[in-house]
């Protein structure tokens, strides 16, 4: 046992003492991690605003100016220019210039005024389908909250010249959003972000850490030792889990810091958690390094894993608008748990009992692919 | 009882049969050195021995046990210095031997003292302190040697040892073998200079994964049936052109400002008379390893 614990940190201080010489990696193990978390948090910003409005008034009366104006206030459409027709304005969004041709028809204002159907025609570039949606809800409420108080103006001047009451059936939706106020995308997408770069560093490291070894020549001296593929495995991996803990801390801050990220969760669940999670990544990479005979065929390997990984984790697309028999595949996907648990307990503070079933899930991940390398691991490393 | 037996030993990579119907054993205390160009198996057969490679089919013993075998000991009592780059390159010396001491599992005490008798003998002492991938060649060798006897192994595997080694160093390299043989080890010993299968107690000549001649080096060429020759005088042109009509002759190479041929058994004095028509004259010198290599591969 004490032999088994010397021979475990000798692997574990020689794998230390080779990343902490080779710059590149300090690079890629800290301030990667930093950097791409800042990058790649604003670039998920699911949010659309300022969508670029070609305007065609053809009406040009003092009704369409100003309800140009208030459709503009807000800032989620935002005017880029005039058209003098609807076939100008369609080029327009052709060449990218808009998303959105708004159309006014003449006689617009004078429709409102004498209480006739007026008609407002948005043409929408349906090539980001959530912009153009997003666009024709914005265009679309701002209309229809218009006609309502139109409405209710019409009834209470009709009520006035027949004396009789004039209010009108009315029904509010009173919101109140829990956990995400101001349901900031950012927040939502940090924890699931994290997670992607704590897979793809902890993958890719172990993954070439072994096929290095292998390609060099200097596992051929380590085979011929006494060490037992365990723990030669368990020594390899032991640093770069310290590694992915502290990339993980460096992630919460950064969420909390620049993206203002809640911390509800329990600090127990949350290493738990990862501490789990990097177990089925790193041994995932171990894995892959069984397979390949060159870092270059590891780095692939890792790829291929890593990005159904990523696409297939619920973290940039919703599990339950994936094809239905594509959705039980995300149940063996590492991150896909990972993910929840982040977000159940950062943003939902959710406890143990509630992440009980993706915790458990990780563990046993973790058992399979560890168990599975080690034993693959003497066969697969000899020619 | 041997300490290292070979039976029968074949071993495949793909459809290509790196070694074919090997046998050999080397008793204790013997310095065995399997002797081939590239390619003849030779690293293919201590693969097997240590453990790395499966055989395709035939046995590999160390001391007995199947290195292979779950809960073997052979491993703990082999020393293997690979022909490729096998240390570290970005650790030092000193990280590199205390590495290898710790995964040998070897007390604190035992190490100190060995590293420091190990890398006086090396004299790699004053360069403790330098990363192995700033090592000359011949310095890099004695590491990686250093490392595989850090266990005081009782059998030791050595893959091309002299292959890009400067000459004091291999020389130096060449008596530290000796002093462990010696001492009651086993040595098993690949390279690929012929002229090196005379410092060892007994040689496998190997040829495209076959043994063609084993026994004392000494004996092997004293036993040669063929005939050799240094020619003098005569044109280069025209006497490549007998030479390589005659079929008697096996082969002819250049030795400084002669020809060294190696003749067919018997066929001598048959040739000295054709060659005297060209004003060449013919001399017979012993035949050394080279020549044997030679006259065995052409039969």
């Amino acid at each position: 046992m004490r032999r088994a614990l010397a021979m475990l940190a000798a692997v574990a201080k020689k794998e230390v003492r080779q990343t902490v010489r080779d710059r590149r990696m300090m690079a890629l193990l800290i301030v990667a991690p930093i950097i791409q978390l800042y990058v790649f948090g604003h670039a998920v910003d699911l949010e659309v605003d300022r969508v670029p409005v070609v305007v065609v008034d053809h009406d040009g009366s003092d009704a369409s100016r100003t309800h140009l104006a208030r459709l503009f206030a807000d800032g989620t459409l935002v005017e880029v220019g005039r058209a003098p027709d609807a076939g100008t304005a369609e080029r327009a969004l052709e060449r990218g210039e808009a998303a959105v041709a708004l159309v006014i028809p003449p006689g617009f204002g004078d429709d409102v005024a004498r209480g006739r159907t007026a008609r407002v025609q948005a043409v929408l570039d349906g090539s980001d389908p959530n912009r153009a949606s997003v666009a024709a809800a914005a265009i679309g409420a701002y209309f229809a909250t218009e006609g309502a108080s139109l409405a209710r103006a019409r009834l209470a001047e009709r009520a006035a010249v027949a004396g009789a009451s004039a209010r009108a059936p009315d029904v509010r939706v009173e919101t109140r959003v829990l956990f995400n106020p101001r349901l900031d995308t950012a927040v939502y997408m940090v924890p699931g972000v994290a997670a992607m770069l704590l897979m793809l560093i902890t993958t890719i490291v172990s993954a070439m850490g072994l096929a290095r070894e292998r390609e060099v020549g200097t596992l051929e001296q380590i085979l011929v030792t006494p060490v037992p593929a365990a723990i030669l495995i368990l020594g390899k991996v032991l640093p770069f889990a310290a590694v992915g803990l502290f990339d993980f801390g460096i992630a919460l801050a950064v969420g909390a810091f620049v993206f203002d990220m809640p911390l509800h969760g329990d600090v127990g669940v949350l290493v738990l958690s990862t501490v789990l999670y990097l177990g089925v990544t790193l041994g995932v990479g171990l894995l892959i390094a069984t397979h390949s005979g060159t870092q270059q065929q590891a780095f692939l390997g890792g790829f291929l894993f890593m990005l159904p990984a990523a696409l297939l984790s619920g973290i940039m697309t919703p599990i339950r608008s994936m094809p239905e028999w594509l959705q039980p595949l995300t149940l063996v996907n590492p991150l896909r748990h990972y993910a929840e648990v982040l977000r159940g307990s950062l943003l939902r503070g959710a406890g143990l009992e509630a992440l009980a079933e993706p915790l458990a899930i990780l563990a046993v991940m973790g058992l399979v692919v560890f168990g599975y390398a080690s034993l693959r691991f003497r066969a697969a490393m000899m020619k | 009882m041997s300490a290292l037996v070979v039976e029968g030993l074949r071993r495949d990579h793909g459809a290509h049969t790196a070694v074919s119907g090997l046998s050999f054993a080397v008793a204790p205390g013997e310095l065995y050195g399997l002797v081939g160009p590239d390619g003849a198996g030779k690293s293919t057969t201590i693969g097997c021995l240590a453990g790395l490679m499966r055989p395709s089919a035939g046995s590999v013993r160390v001391l007995g046990e199947d290195p292979m075998a779950r809960g073997s000991h052979a491993r703990e009592r082999l020393g293997l210095m690979p022909q490729e780059y096998s240390l570290y390159g970005d650790l030092t010396i000193a990280e590199n031997l205390r590495f290898f001491g710790q995964l040998f599992g070897l007390p604190r005490r035992a190490f100190d003292e060995r590293r420091a008798r190990l890398l006086g003998i090396t004299r790699l002492a004053r360069f403790e302190d330098r990363r192995a991938d700033a090592l000359s060649g011949g310095m890099y060798k004695k590491l990686a040697l250093a490392c595989a006897l850090l266990h005081r192994p009782d059998v030791l595997l050595l893959d091309e040892p002299t292959n890009g080694v400067d000459p004091v160093s291999r020389r130096e390299l060449w008596a530290l073998v000796h002093e462990l043989v010696g001492e009651g080890m086993a040595v098993l010993l690949s390279t690929p200079y012929m002229d090196e299968a005379a410092r060892c107690h007994r040689v496998g000549l190997m040829h495209e994964g076959h043994l063609i001649a084993e026994g004392e080096p000494g004996a092997l060429t004293d036993a040669l049936e063929h005939e050799v020759f240094e020619l003098e005088g005569g044109e280069r042109e025209v006497l490549h052109a007998v030479l390589t009509a005659d079929p008697d002759v096996v082969a002819a190479s250049p030795a400084g400002e002669r020809l060294r041929v190696v003749v067919a058994p018997g066929a001598g004095a048959r040739l000295a008379a054709s060659l005297a028509a060209h004003g060449t004259t013919l001399r017979r010198v012993p035949p050394d390893f080279e020549d044997l290599f030679l006259a065995r591969v052409a039969a």
